[in-house]
């Protein structure tokens, strides 16, 4: 590794670029006696988005002769301006207002600028884990992934290693849709034996492609391009559209998965559960689909009462620039009261009304205390809740209903689905499905007493239901949704469920009596702290029920969600339809990695309960099963295992078994990873890319749902690229993700890439032609007419755009080459007009609707009876998942049973401080200066209890982590130890760490590159990462706790002790 | 640089004329600030909870004190609004490219009260640029002194780092830079690009390891004195995302800080010392 000084990075860009014309204007300006800051003008700032964190803050990136100088906030953005400034802003006024950021987005700077930053292809040279590499060429590393062979022979390693050439089995875009049909027929079979002869016909029908499955006998699996995975840490928009034109349009493989269930997953699958939308097929039969990965949270803009629900609103949260200066100036002016629901007293308590710690796990026994004084009250709003169906909803100007009245079939006293007209013999409504009048088979109501079957989608006619229904219907057992979630909420006292959380019955009182008074205004905000547990999908719903019951959804002042300008062209048709641009798509078929959205009991795998591993027929994205799921071949072995940007290893809990998974490249046998350094988990891998930082690249960041503005804010390259030069397709580029794929594309032949990569004919040989397309699609707008489309930049600022970027190297911004990408000269520069604006950002006024809706609406059916649930067998029990908001027990295994591990006293839990993300902020020196490490939160009870003080090292040990340390495989073993930090600010009986620190790589060890050691840094060492002694599954063993249901990984349940050393 | 941005002659010329044009623009509004007409009309149906970011209202405070020869800053921190996020003190070593060792705006964090009824004091503390400043008579070389605009300045050609001006702060306002760099020991040696970044400070523009620049000599807040005279408001008032942090000219009886400073619970630090800072605090 060689040392990054600014001399070298000049070198690397174009040469001269530095004494443009520009530095002769600022001499100018010296010459009349007023030196100007060079840094704040507009030829020296691009508008950019941070990622520091996943909260984007749209920064301007001030740059000096070339180099990233200072970032501050973009003011046009909601973030960090409030109201942030109209869009037309002029660019001289815009360079001179800052916006606020987080300390991390201050310090981002240090993150691009790493001397641990990788520069060639990282290849190990000795074990995974050895911490030893060699650099190789980029294209010997592009020849040996694609072709395979004995890679590691000159380690004296004699396995034959896969390529890609051999894993892109299926490439004929027909056969693949053939196939996935019948696979679906085949799951849509119940009997088992008409299931079997289904697959043997399946293996006639196919037999010429039979070589190009991963097993014939189980179709299902889909083809071998399967075995190739590409897993993810932090991706946003644009870049993930370019890694699904590779991996999934072009090479196949149905094997893409994020990381949601480390960060809030079951919130995430709670959202997609009750976005589920009643749906009717040409038959009438109802069914579920179009669920929605997604969640609300607070519009802080206008509520009057908030509960923060395990949402750490200072620190994290998305994110501090964004919310907390909402809260900070109305409370200042009394115009919002808030309370924290946390066993930890997150900063947030300050200012608080209110701060209630309770039992960890135990969130959904205090929402169902709410729910019950709401309920006695009568101060739930019955007049939202009784609307069945859209024209309900509009006939009360509502924009979205629930089904808190659609009737529930029981069976055995239980909740077993919906009741239809067919279950009484009721007149169906008839609807257009396509273009056939259909009979629906549709969901029934009591009005008045009398059953009436209704179309839920219907505009015109509204239907409105009897709230409490609990009667029998031609012999029929039912009760309305609202009747059950009232049964289980009136099951205990309130004090019996205030017991059950730990926390006083006049904490809940307090609770319910100010969402009472507030109603519409009122809304529960809930996050990672409620939903990873392993009962984290019903703490959600639990809770996202209050929020129904309040009738808050889409209220200004209520519970909102995100709300984004498209880049991909599919709303406006144009300019660039990327859905339609890829010239051969495949549409992958097959079990997934990680056995989501596909039902266990449907399957050729069915072996009967509990399964071997977990499924999800729910979720996705179930980041802890990817490394360990591949390890054990489980549903199928994998090939190659591509990772980006993320560090299982580290994040996860139970991140110690995350690394034996990947230790053995029998069990997974080729890693290849993306980064900007060597990380904790990439430390791991065969081959590790250099990518560019953020401050380097493209993508589109999105939103979050508490902003009501619609937006999209761009991410582009604002300083050279610090990694080294390579040439694909004959075009020169900076190594990248982007390159390397493109290399790969390359090498296989892959459709999609070169001189004719796209369907319209365009070349796609450098990533700036996706890229320039996505912009040009966000500036276009999304009206096919052109109405929505930005301005077009006028001269001056066409110059100030090339200005700003004249320290770019022309592998990096060629203006010719970007106007080619787009094609059209009027385009080009309503897209120049966006990138000197760093993306799209609603004016701040129309986000707020006439009346009391905000204008970004969610506008659809809410479900508070999970009909689709109710439908699907949890993969280990065999029974239906449970359909309704309902208090579990935490700390359980996949299998249901409870976990005590006796002789561990104390409950180990993490937080976020807000000068540190998870993973990758260590390298940040200026937020080290303010806090070096971390330390074990003690509480001041329980440190006299056990004998602790203030700064006394302990160890932290598990049933499941008894020695308390890291295995790091051949790179050694690291004790968890760390310093006791005695506070009151903490529930007794609980322990809690802030994440971030105890690194062991990411510059904090030594490690050996072609032969010379790069000495690590011990600041990046310090401080103690606990993660290793989360409580693994006994079930499965080689991965943490995690919800079933919802997905997430679990990460406050775990018994530990502390030892002192 | 870029082919077509190596256009032909008559392309270059118009580019100069561009740049002249331009340039002349940027001074004049260096010089002449004018961010209130530089901003689109705002809307005329007034849906908005609130009519400005109050940084904005600031900035424009700051254009007018600039053409005010008597004006005197202050700044006033709000100590309710202040969420001990620490982006002040970040922004600043950013801005003005602060060694280690060196902090311009620490931000102490206590925790107050006993389970379960616990609160948080968060207290920023730049330098209170005092109007009785015991550092002043502190230091034996006349290199620190008290400015017409309240700013306590200290001139890095005449100061020699005796550090003698150190214990006379009551404050721990000020820190010799001993000059270390963040990359030392790294293999960036110290030389990371934005180790090598020009100073800022006190009017001119330096090497940090410069005869004039603040190696080895003592260092202080300046209230970002390079920013402020060309209408730009201190980094710290900038990016506090409680918007706690006020700043402004106190000779101005109708700016903010002039408004906050006459309500009630307004108080400074260490009053008894008799240093009159020009920090308040709001409690």
């Amino acid at each position: 590794m060689e040392k990054l000084s600014r001399r070298e990075l000049l070198k690397l860009s174009s040469a001269g670029a530095l004494l443009g014309p520009v530095g002769l204007a600022l001499q100018e300006q010296s010459a009349q006696g007023m030196e100007a800051y060079e840094i704040q003008l507009p030829e020296n700032t691009i508008y950019s988005t941070c990622l520091q964190c996943n909260t984007g803050c749209p920064i301007k990136v001030k740059l000096y002769e070339g180099v990233a100088s200072k970032i501050d906030g973009n003011p046009l953005s909601p973030w960090t301006f409030r109201p942030h400034l109209p869009l037309n802003t002029d660019i001289h006024t815009l360079a001179k207002v800052d916006g606020a950021l987080c300390p991390k987005g201050q310090a981002g700077i240090q993150t691009t600028y790493d001397p641990y930053r990788i520069r060639k292809v990282l290849k190990r040279a000795g074990p995974r884990g050895s911490g030893k590499w060699e650099e190789i060429p980029f294209h010997q590393a592009v020849k040996e992934i694609v072709e395979g062979g004995k890679l590691f022979a000159h380690l004296g390693d004699d396995r034959v290693y896969p390529g890609l050439k051999d894993l892109w089995a299926l490439r004929d875009p027909e056969i693949m849709k053939q196939m996935a049909q019948a696979v679906r027929a085949i799951w849509a079979e119940k009997d088992r034996e008409k299931k079997k002869a289904l697959v043997e016909k399946f293996k006639e029908d196919f037999k010429e492609h039979l070589h190009t499955l991963i097993d014939p006998d189980h179709p299902d699996l889909g083809p071998k391009n399967n075995q190739v995975v590409f897993a993810w840490g932090r991706l946003k928009a644009g870049r993930s559209d370019f890694i699904r034109w590779f991996f999934s349009q072009s090479f196949g493989t149905v094997n893409l998965h994020g990381h949601t269930t480390v960060c809030q997953g079951s919130l995430y699958f709670t959202g997609k559960a009750m976005s589920e939308q009643p749906t009717f097929d040409t038959t009438g039969k109802l069914s579920w689909s179009g669920g929605a990965k997604f969640y609300w949270q607070a519009d802080l803009s206008k509520a009057r009462f908030v509960v923060f629900v395990g949402a750490n609103v200072f620190e994290g949260n998305y994110g501090p620039p964004l919310r907390v200066g909402w809260i900070t100036e109305r409370t200042s002016k009394g115009e919002l009261e808030y309370a924290i629901v946390d066993p930890w007293a997150q900063k947030a308590v300050k200012g608080a009304s209110r701060w209630i710690a309770p039992k960890p796990g135990h969130d959904a026994a205090i929402a169902m205390g709410v729910i019950r004084l709401l309920m006695e009250w009568g101060k739930i709003d019955r007049k939202f809740l009784s609307a069945a169906n859209r024209a309900a909803a509009k006939a009360m100007g509502e924009s979205s209903w629930t089904n808190a009245t659609w009737l529930v079939k029981l069976k055995d006293g239980k909740p077993e689905r919906l009741l239809r007209a067919s279950d009484l013999g009721l007149a169906k409504p008839k609807a257009k499905v396509g273009d056939k009048e259909v009979e629906l088979d549709a969901p029934v109501v009591l009005q008045e007493g009398r059953p009436v079957a209704f179309n839920p989608n219907d505009e015109g006619q509204p239907v409105f239901g009897d709230l409490w229904v609990n009667t029998t219907l031609n012999g029929i057992p039912v009760k309305s949704a609202l009747e059950l979630i009232k049964e289980e909420a009136f099951r205990h006292q309130v004090r019996t469920w205030a017991a059950f959380a730990g926390v006083q019955e006049e904490d809940i009182r307090f609770l319910a009596e100010k969402l009472a008074q507030y109603g519409k205004k009122a809304v529960v905000d809930v996050h990672r702290g409620a939903s990873q547990h392993t009962n984290g999908f019903y703490n959600a719903l639990a809770w996202f029920t209050v929020n129904a019951l309040l009738g808050n959804i889409d209220h200004q002042g209520g519970f909102v969600q995100a709300s984004t300008y498209d880049i991909t062209g599919g709303r406006a048709g144009g300019p660039f339809p990327m859905g339609k641009l890829h010239p051969k798509p495949l549409s992958p078929f097959g079990i997934s990695l990680i056995r989501h959205e596909v039902k266990y009991e449907d399957t050729t795998l069915f072996a009967g309960f509990p399964a071997k591993r977990p499924w999800y027929p729910h979720a996705s994205d179930v980041y802890q099963e990817i490394l360990p799921s591949a390890a054990q071949g489980y549903p199928y072995p994998v090939k190659i295992l591509f990772h980006y940007m993320g560090s299982p290893a580290y994040a996860l809990p139970g991140g110690s078994e995350q690394i034996q998974a990947m230790l053995d490249p029998d069990k997974i046998p080729l890693i290849v990873a993306f980064d900007i350094v060597v990380g904790d988990t990439y430390l791991f891998a065969d081959y590790i890319i250099p990518d560019l930082s953020y401050l380097e690249r493209w993508e589109f960041h999105g939103s979050h749902p508490s902003i009501i503005w619609k937006v999209q804010p761009v991410r582009q390259p604002a300083i050279a690229p610090i990694p080294e030069e390579v040439e694909v397709f004959g075009e020169k580029m900076p190594i990248s993700l982007e390159s390397f794929l493109m290399a790969l594309a390359e090498h296989l032949g892959l459709p999609g890439f070169g001189e004719k990569g796209f369907a319209n004919g365009m070349p796609f040989t450098h990533p700036d032609h996706f890229y320039l397309k996505l912009a040009a699609n966000l500036a276009f707008g999304e009206k096919a007419d052109g109405s929505d489309a930005l301005p077009e930049a006028s001269e001056e600022e066409l110059e100030v755009f090339r200005q700003a970027r004249r320290h770019l190297p022309p592998t990096v911004f060629a203006e010719e080459r970007w106007r080619k990408a787009i094609g059209d000269e009027s385009l080009f520069r309503r897209t120049v007009y966006l990138l000197n604006r760093g993306g799209r950002f609603q004016e701040f006024h129309k986000a707020y609707a006439p009346g009391d809706l905000v204008a970004n609406r969610y506008g659809k059916q809410v479900n508070l009876f999970l009909e689709k649930q109710a439908l699907s067998l949890h993969p280990m029990t065999g029974k239906p998942y449970w359909p309704l908001p309902a208090y579990f027990l935490p700390y359980q295994d996949v299998l249901g049973n409870q976990l005590r591990d006796p002789g561990y006293g104390l409950t180990l839990l993490t937080h976020r401080n807000i000068l540190q993300t998870k993973s990758r902020t260590i390298s940040n020196y200026w937020l080290l200066a303010i806090k070096p490490e971390n330390e074990i939160l003690v509480n001041a009870q329980d440190a006299a209890r056990l004998g602790l003080r203030d700064g006394q090292l302990v160890k932290v040990v598990s049933a499941t982590n008894p020695k308390g340390e890291w295995d790091l495989g051949p790179f050694g073993k690291k004790p968890m130890v760390g310093k006791v930090k005695v506070v009151q600010g903490l529930r007794p009986g609980c322990v809690a760490f802030p994440l971030g620190f105890g690194h062991w790589a990411y510059g904090a060890s030594d490690i050996v590159i072609n032969g010379q050691v790069v000495k690590g840094d011990p600041r990046r060492a310090k401080g103690i990462h606990a993660n290793a002694a989360m409580r693994l599954d006994p079930y499965l063993k080689d991965m943490a706790l995690t919800d079933v249901v919802g997905g997430s990984v679990v990460f406050y349940e775990t018994r530990v002790n502390l030892i002192p050393v | 640089m870029d082919k077509e941005m190596r256009a032909g002659p008559d392309a270059s010329l118009e580019r100069r004329r561009f740049l002249a044009k331009m340039a002349s623009a940027v001074f004049a509004s260096m010089v002449a600030p004018g961010l209130a007409q530089g901003l689109p009309q705002a809307p005329t149906t007034p849906l908005t909870p609130e009519e400005e970011d109050v940084l904005l209202r600031m900035q424009k405070e700051l254009e007018r004190a600039l053409k005010n020869p008597n004006r005197r800053w202050g700044m006033v921190i709000d100590l309710r609004k202040c969420v001990g996020c620490h982006a002040c003190t970040v922004s600043c070593m950013a801005e003005n490219r602060l060694p280690p060792g060196v902090v311009y705006r620490p931000v102490s964090e206590e925790e107050i009260g006993t389970f379960p009824n616990v609160t948080y004091r968060f207290v920023p503390q730049p330098c209170m640029q005092c109007d009785e400043p015991p550092c002043v008579p502190a230091c034996p070389y006349n290199a620190t002194w008290k400015r017409k605009d309240g700013i306590v300045e200290i001139d890095y050609e005449l100061c020699v780092g005796c550090e003698k001006c150190i214990p006379a702060c009551p404050y721990d306002s000020r820190h010799k830079d001993d000059g270390y760099y963040w990359t030392e020991n790294t293999p960036g040696q110290g030389q990371m690009p934005y180790e090598e970044l020009p100073v800022y400070e006190w009017g001119k523009k330096v090497n940090r390891d410069d005869e004039a620049g603040p190696m080895d000599k003592v260092r202080k807040c300046h209230f970002c004195l390079h920013r402020i005279e060309r209408g730009l408001l201190p980094q710290c008032v900038v990016t506090c995302i409680g918007r706690a942090t006020y700043f402004g000219d106190l000779e101005d009886p109708s700016s903010l800080v002039s408004e906050l400073i006459r309500k009630p619970n307004v108080m400074r630090l260490k009053e008894e010392a008799g240093t009159k800072p020009r920090v308040y605090y709001l409690v």
